[in-house]
């Protein structure tokens, strides 16, 4: 299993002929360190130079006095980096011959080495097909924040073994310490941007400045997205990853030998409700990003339509009361009477 | 039942031949039938009384298929929330009409025998439609079969109630209003918890789900449709049986509809049809959509998401009487109607902006929901003349279903755009508006009692003269009082008036209405059938007069 070759096999062996489309949404800056309102973000795709397939695509997000990088590489499994430095002026040095080599370790380094405060990656190691249960449905507009880049994942034309095939996805995700992230599910009262989804599962790293990985349990089988498409996903307990991991040389070459890898699986959908059948499509989004995970608050809208709705009765009777108190002194007059 | 006995014999004696066709086998020999095959008899009445609590269940069973199946409807239709919700909106569209000749076409076109047969039909086809746009797959057929089902499930309520007022006037009406509630409720309630595990048998047998699955589920449903029909088959012999026997005249609704006295309608009454319109569109189009939110938001199981949504049904059934009485022997209608509002607005928000357990909020919401049924749908009769009550509760019912049916739509259309918390959101805001119109109308009512007062006060000075226009006035604690001497309806004018022949889907709160105001006289007074029935007599022929001023003032007197 060691080897590009054995990786690259293990890869497909498990998605037989899927075109994996990742996509990257950057969606713009991190840290203050993190914290800055706006970055400049410059996308470049750095190819290997001969003509070999591979290219690796950076994302930079430059801010007043820091830097996140996002590196995103086909080279090996699909796998994304993120890098976040104190200073506006880091860059990231790529040596293609190494980083294509089996021992890809410092083929990616992002310079000055001292001012990374905070690096990870999420490697998308495998796509699974199985027939199994799960639970019902709905789109994740998820919040994007400055330290944030959404990732989407899309399966499309695969050809599923069953019918009604339920796909996977396992993630494995690296990060400095020698603990795994803390996986969080967080229920909301909010669905108004993923309508009936009332929860936010978070995998946080634990040390600050530290990163996140935040997504809705849901995703899609249509690319038109709404409820009737949505399926839900569900998210297996984090745990330390095995040796059997196909190893991203990005990640290696980034990391070098401290493989610090925990991975958990994603199902999605159930074997009844919306699926992959539907029309040769799953979409899964997910937000990864530096600092606090973004929180949703409830929108103007709903404010400002409680505020009349509670305002206007509460008024009425303020109203009321104060026009019958004046009405009942005028009428009062008549009470010695009787 | 002794001077029943009695009557009855003297009746069969007067009629040989009738005698001669029952059980007994000898002609001329005046014999008592067996007590089940005697229409006169409290046996025979019972078992009519059976048949007419199930010649509505199954409207009541399928009305909310819909929401008791709405995760399998939308999977397996492949519909969104908003062409879901068209469902309800087709039942409510054609009520919009109806609600002004259903009793229309009981009294004049069908009569009540051949009414209720032909709307039971229409209750079964529409449900057999319903089903087969489910086997064929074919979404619009089953907006098709709810149009038809609608046509016939709400007129069927209104027959129902002339058979109860034309078999037990003056008997057990009260009973028999109580009873064919709480079928009513019962068979909501069955259905919410039934339809599930219904489509999962119906799974397990065919080895899949998808449109088949459901659209023979339904078909099972529909069962009770059939069910129904044949109480109608059943009862329309027995009721003409009865008719040659006792010589009972066929039911009639006896309501009074002219559109024209619209113009004619106080301000008071405008108020009280927006809290209407604007209190249900926040309950059932709720109802309609609420399994999927318990089980999205706080994790419920498919059962007990079912369970949780029929709750307000089940509250509603025992605490109807309670509210009733209450809101009675208070008459302080406005007042309770502002609690169930503000609890309504309270309910809601719970639901929308915390993740407490929701059975607090349904619980409360099937508290409120009963309140205002016990203490909004008496305060009609308060506003308006007798005379226009056909046309007022027609008018309220036929606006509720037409509000009914937009919001049903735009709730799904929120729902899949915006989700429920926003959809929450939109039913505060109708609870918000419902309530602005209770204050309004308190306001309203307060004004008008004050001027009353005022000349009250200058009346009894001048030697208590009273002025008659001020049975226009809105005071619900004066009206109440006199009402419980005068104004209460007695069941003969109910049997003549629309407002008894209303019972709409379930839930609808007329029939409450009615159920308590009987309820409550049977408590009052006692075993005073006799005389009321002698009154009621007198009363029925002077349906469109004025009560009459002199006992209400001795009333009122004796009251303050």
């Amino acid at each position: 299993m060691c080897g590009s070759e054995g990786l690259r096999r293990g890869w497909g062996r498990c998605a037989p002929s899927p075109l994996l489309l990742l996509s990257l949404l950057a969606s713009a800056a991190p840290l203050g360190l993190l914290r800055e309102e706006t970055r400049q973000v410059s996308l470049e795709v750095i190819p290997p130079g001969l003509d070999a397939p591979q290219n690796l695509l950076h994302i930079r997000a430059v801010g007043t006095n820091s830097t996140l990088h996002y590196v995103w590489s086909s080279v090996g499994p699909p796998a994304v980096l993120l890098v976040a430095t104190d200073t506006p002026h880091s860059t990231l040095s790529v040596n293609w011959s190494l980083l294509l080599s089996p021992e890809p370790d410092g083929g990616l380094v992002v310079l000055p080495k001292d001012s990374i405060q905070f690096s990870s990656a999420l490697v998308f190691t495998r796509v699974q097909a199985f027939s199994g249960s799960g639970r019902p449905d709905q789109p994740p507009r998820l919040l994007h924040s400055a330290d944030t880049c959404q990732l989407e994942v899309a399966l499309v034309g695969a050809s599923p073994r069953g019918n009604r095939s339920l796909f996977g996805l396992e993630v494995a995700t690296l990060g400095q310490g020698p603990d795994c992230p803390l996986m969080q599910e967080q229920h909301s009262i909010d669905d108004e941007y993923a309508p009936a989804v009332f929860q936010v599962n978070q995998l946080l790293w634990g040390s600050l400045p530290s990163g996140f990985v935040q997504w809705r349990p849901v995703a899609f089988s249509q690319r038109q997205r709404g409820r009737e498409s949505a399926l839900p996903c569900q998210a297996s307990p984090l745990h330390p990853s095995l040796a059997y991991l196909p190893q991203s040389p990005i990640v290696r070459a980034f990391f070098e030998s401290h493989n610090n890898f925990c991975a958990f699986n994603l199902t999605f959908g159930a074997s009844t409700g919306p699926g992959y059948w539907d029309a040769h499509y799953l979409s899964w989004s997910t937000l990864l990003g530096v600092g606090t995970p973004p929180l949703d608050t409830l929108s103007p809208l709903v404010l400002g339509i409680m505020a009349v709705a509670l305002g206007a009765p509460g008024l009425m009777l303020l109203a009321g009361g104060v026009f019958l108190l004046l009405g009942h002194r005028q009428c009062s007059e008549y009470q010695p009477i009787n | 039942m002794g001077e029943d006995d009695e009557e009855a014999r003297a009746l069969l004696e007067g009629s040989p031949n009738e005698a001669g066709r029952g059980a007994s086998a000898v002609p001329a020999v005046p014999r008592a039938l067996p007590a089940l095959c005697d229409p006169s008899r409290l046996a025979h009445r019972l078992l009519v009384l059976l048949l007419m609590c199930f010649l509505g269940f199954g409207s009541y069973f399928c009305y909310d298929n819909p929401a008791a199946l709405q995760t399998q409807v939308k999977r397996d239709m492949q519909v969104n929330t908003t062409r879901f919700m068209l469902l309800y909106a087709w039942y409510s569209w054609p009520n919009v009409v109806l609600c002004f000749f259903g009793g229309f076409l009981i009294d004049r076109v069908f009569g009540i025998r051949w009414g209720t047969i032909i709307f039971s039909c229409f209750v079964c086809i529409g449900q057999v439609v319903f089903a087969l746009g489910g086997i064929f797959n074919a979404f619009w057929l089953m907006e098709f079969g709810r149009f038809v089902f609608g046509i016939g499930g709400e007129s069927l309520a209104v027959a129902q109630n002339t058979y109860a007022v034309s078999w037990f006037k003056g008997k057990e009406l009260n009973l028999v209003f109580g009873l064919q509630l709480s079928m009513a409720r019962i068979g909501s309630t069955v259905n919410m918890n039934l339809m599930g595990w219904l489509y999962s048998k119906v799974e397990a047998s065919l080895g899949s789900t998808g449109h088949t699955t459901l659209g023979v589920t339904l078909l099972i449903g529909g069962i009770t449709c059939v069910l129904s029909l044949i109480c109608a088959l059943v009862l329309a012999y027995l009721d003409q049986r009865a008719e040659r026997i006792l010589h009972k005249e066929q039911g009639k609704t006896g309501e009074v509809i002219k559109l024209t006295d619209v113009k004619d309608f106080s301000l008071p009454l405008w108020l009280i049809f927006i809290i209407c319109v604007c209190y249900y569109v926040a309950v059932f189009p709720f109802i309609g959509l609420g399994k999927v939110f318990f089980t999205e938001k706080f994790g419920f199981s498919p059962q007990a998401a079912s369970a949780v949504n029929s709750i307000v049904y089940v509250i509603s059934a025992p605490m109807s009487p309670i509210f009733g009485l209450l809101v009675d022997k208070t008459g302080k209608n406005i007042i309770w109607v502002l609690c169930a509002v503000v609890t309504t607005l309270a309910a809601h928000i719970l639901l929308a902006f915390t993740l407490w357990n929701p059975w607090i909020a349904m619980c409360l919401l099937g508290i409120s929901y009963s309140l205002l049924a016990c203490a909004l749908w008496p305060m009609v009769a308060f506003v308006v003349p007798e005379h226009q009550l056909g046309t007022a509760y027609g008018f309220m019912q036929s606006i509720q279903n037409l509000g009914l049916a937009i919001i049903s739509i735009i709730a799904g259309m929120i729902l899949d755009t915006r989700g429920y918390l926003f959809l929450e959101v939109f039913f505060i805001a109708c609870v918000s508006l419902s309530l602005l119109s209770v204050v309004l109308l308190y306001v309203v009512n307060r004004a008008r009692e004050r001027e009353t007062e005022h000349e009250q006060g200058r009346g009894r000075e001048r030697g208590r003269h009273r002025i008659g226009n001020r049975l226009q006035a809105l005071s619900c604690q004066h009206r109440a009082r006199r009402g419980a001497r005068t104004h209460r309806l007695r069941d003969h004018d109910l049997g003549r008036s629309r407002t008894l022949n209303r019972l709409s889907h379930p839930g609808d709160p007329v029939f409450i209405f009615f159920n308590v105001f009987l309820f409550l006289r049977e408590i009052e007074s006692g075993r005073g059938t006799e005389r009321e029935e002698d009154r009621g007599s007198k009363a029925s022929s002077a349906l469109t007069a004025e009560p009459s001023v002199e006992p209400e003032l001795t009333n009122c007197d004796i009251m303050t």
